[in-house]
């Protein structure tokens, strides 16, 4: 990434040669060293399994069921994070009495409850979309919780100053002004999205990309595996680039360099 | 402009506070604050403060840091309340922000989700008039101001000193009868402060505010008010209310003449004689 060469200033083009390198030193030194498929195929290896995996239709069923868990498991979470952080937010009551409890409870490793609710909803669909929700809801929770409170007062001060009421600064400026740390939380959410219904695939399900990584390890198809680590890793970029996309969109008084970390 | 500027002249003796003049239109009556700190000391940040201010007169403030400019500018707009004493706004006590106040604060604090010309309109829009009088009104400030070609552009696309002459605008929309800025030219280079003193003369002349108008710089103090009040610290108190004797209209070569040069002197005396009873504390 040398930034002396005018030629590569351009952040996308300094990216893809990071890849290309990486991709070049992987497959020379798979070649060089003589290293088992077993351990770590080659990328050359895992592209030729991926359109293997497309073009005889293998993926796609466990494709759609992952997509719908991690969109459904989102879009939940992020609803219920959102209602319920505005619920602790805006009535002290229950900031007070249920807040540390919600805290308590995002201790608990998600991965350890997961196969309750295996039990609890069952093999389909249904369970990984709970535990996905689940995983998303904690961190828009924190997030409206942090962003409400994260108000300027000089700009509470203005608008009392200029005759606000209580309903028209919420939605003037406690709503907006929250969005930025939002924004933050569904960046964290729609990956840690991918994570969850994974994580619900390989506690128990009979479709999903979770569910194929599972089989095919089992069947020592290690280049299958890394062809579904790729989708998976797809589709997380796709998820974040969303939430980025969106963030630009509706926070756009954000400058780049302030924008949320996760870039 | 000039003609409305020389009308206002005539008026200047009546606001002295003689008997037969016009009651004052905001009294400063007792005024304490005292603030208790995390460490539960008190802090006496105002002590015994008393000023009547005419309709229509333009008060500087000045005092060093601390001296609690800001705190009596908060209790003038409603957004403190006094540990004891009274603020009275014509007529009416106090207690939270008044309609007929305008304030511009030390910081622009314009939304940075809206528009120039929506952060102008903010005070209209509360009182849930958007009408197309008030955009009118809102774009007339702009003009006034400068501004005329930033009105859909945000904040964040602005300067500093456009941001504050945007934070006046905002302050001026529902055509307040009090004007109550703190610092408001703090942040902006020499050459933008001028010319921002300039612009808020044309805007107390034409719009015959009450202004109260606090300030770091004595030679603004002095340029822009009726009257200098200077403040000490430890307890925040006003040690002199100081009459400015120049003729208006003013403008920048009312700096160079001698009664300018000797009344920001006479100011840093006190400024002077304030400081020596603080160090021998
Ligand atoms: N909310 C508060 N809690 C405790 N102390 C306060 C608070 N606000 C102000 N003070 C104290 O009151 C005193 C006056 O503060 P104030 O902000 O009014 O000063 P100022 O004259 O405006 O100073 P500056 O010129 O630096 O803006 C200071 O000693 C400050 O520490
Ligand atoms: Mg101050």
């Amino acid at each position: 990434m040398s930034r002396t060469k005018s030629i590569f200033e351009s952040h996308r083009l300094q990216s893809i040669l990071v890849a290309v390198v990486v991709i070049a030193v992987w497959q020379g030194a798979c070649k060089l060293f003589d290293i088992s498929s077993l351990v770590l195929p080659t990328p050359l290896a895992i592209a030729a399994r991926f359109y293997e995996l497309v073009a005889s239709g293998t993926i796609w069923p466990h494709l759609w069921a992952t997509t719908v868990e991690i969109v459904a498991g989102f879009v939940f979470g992020v609803v219920a994070g959102l209602a319920i952080g505005a619920m602790v937010s805006l009535i002290p009551v229950v900031e007070r009495l249920v807040y540390p409890y919600l805290v308590a409870l995002q201790t608990l490793p998600k991965v350890a409850i997961a196969p309750l609710f295996i039990i609890w909803f069952g093999y389909g669909l249904t369970s990984k979309i709970v535990i996905t929700a689940l995983v998303c809801f904690f961190p828009i929770l924190v997030s409206v919780v942090a962003g409400f409170h994260a108000t300027d007062r000089d700009e509470l001060d203005m608008m009392k100053a200029f005759g606000a009421t209580k309903w028209q600064t919420l939605v003037r400026l406690r709503i907006p002004s929250a969005l930025v740390l939002i924004f933050a939380g569904l960046e964290i959410a729609a990956v840690l999205a991918v994570f969850g219904a994974i994580v619900g695939e390989f506690v128990g399900a009979q479709v999903g990309l979770g569910y194929l990584i599972v089989a095919l390890n089992f069947s020592l198809d290690v280049p299958g595996v890394f062809a579904v680590l790729i989708v998976l890793s797809a589709i997380g970029l796709v998820m974040h680039g969303a939430m980025r996309y969106a963030a630009r969109r509706y926070i756009f008084w954000i400058r780049r360099n302030e924008a949320p970390v996760m870039a | 402009m000039t003609q409305l500027a020389a009308q206002f002249e005539t008026g200047e003796g009546a606001r002295l506070p003689a008997s037969g003049s016009p009651p004052p239109w905001i009294r400063i009556s007792g005024v304490e604050k005292r603030f208790s700190s995390r460490s539960g000391e008190i802090v006496n940040a105002l002590s015994n403060v008393n000023l009547y201010i005419q309709d229509g007169e333009f008060i500087s403030v000045v005092g060093p840091s601390g001296c609690g400019k800001t705190t009596l500018l908060r209790i003038l707009a409603g957004l403190e309340t006094a540990s004891s004493g009274t603020v009275h706004s014509g007529g009416e006590m106090v207690t939270r922000p008044r309609a007929d106040a305008g304030v511009v604060f030390q910081q622009a604090v314009l939304l940075p989700w809206n528009t120039v010309l929506d952060n102008v309109m903010l005070p209209a829009k509360l009182k849930g008039d958007a009408s197309a009088a008030r955009v009118a009104r809102a774009e007339r400030l702009l003009d006034f101001m400068g501004l005329k070609d930033f009105a859909r552009k945000y904040p964040f696309e602005l300067s500093g000193g456009m941001q504050q002459r945007v934070s006046i605008c905002r302050a001026l929309m529902r055509d307040p009868k009090v004007l109550l800025m703190d610092e408001p030219f703090g942040a902006l280079d020499a050459m933008t402060r001028e010319s921002m003193n300039m612009e808020l003369m044309r805007v107390w002349s034409e719009e015959r505010k009450t202004v109260v108008f606090i300030t770091h710089s004595i030679p603004e103090a002095v340029l822009l008010g009726d009257r200098v009040v200077v403040m000490s610290p430890r307890p925040g108190r006003i040690s002199e209310v100081v009459d400015i004797d120049i003729p208006r209209p003013r403008n920048l070569k009312t700096m160079g003449t001698p009664r300018f040069g000797e009344l920001c002197d006479h100011i840093r005396t006190i400024f002077g004689a304030a400081s020596q009873t603080v160090s021998s504390l």
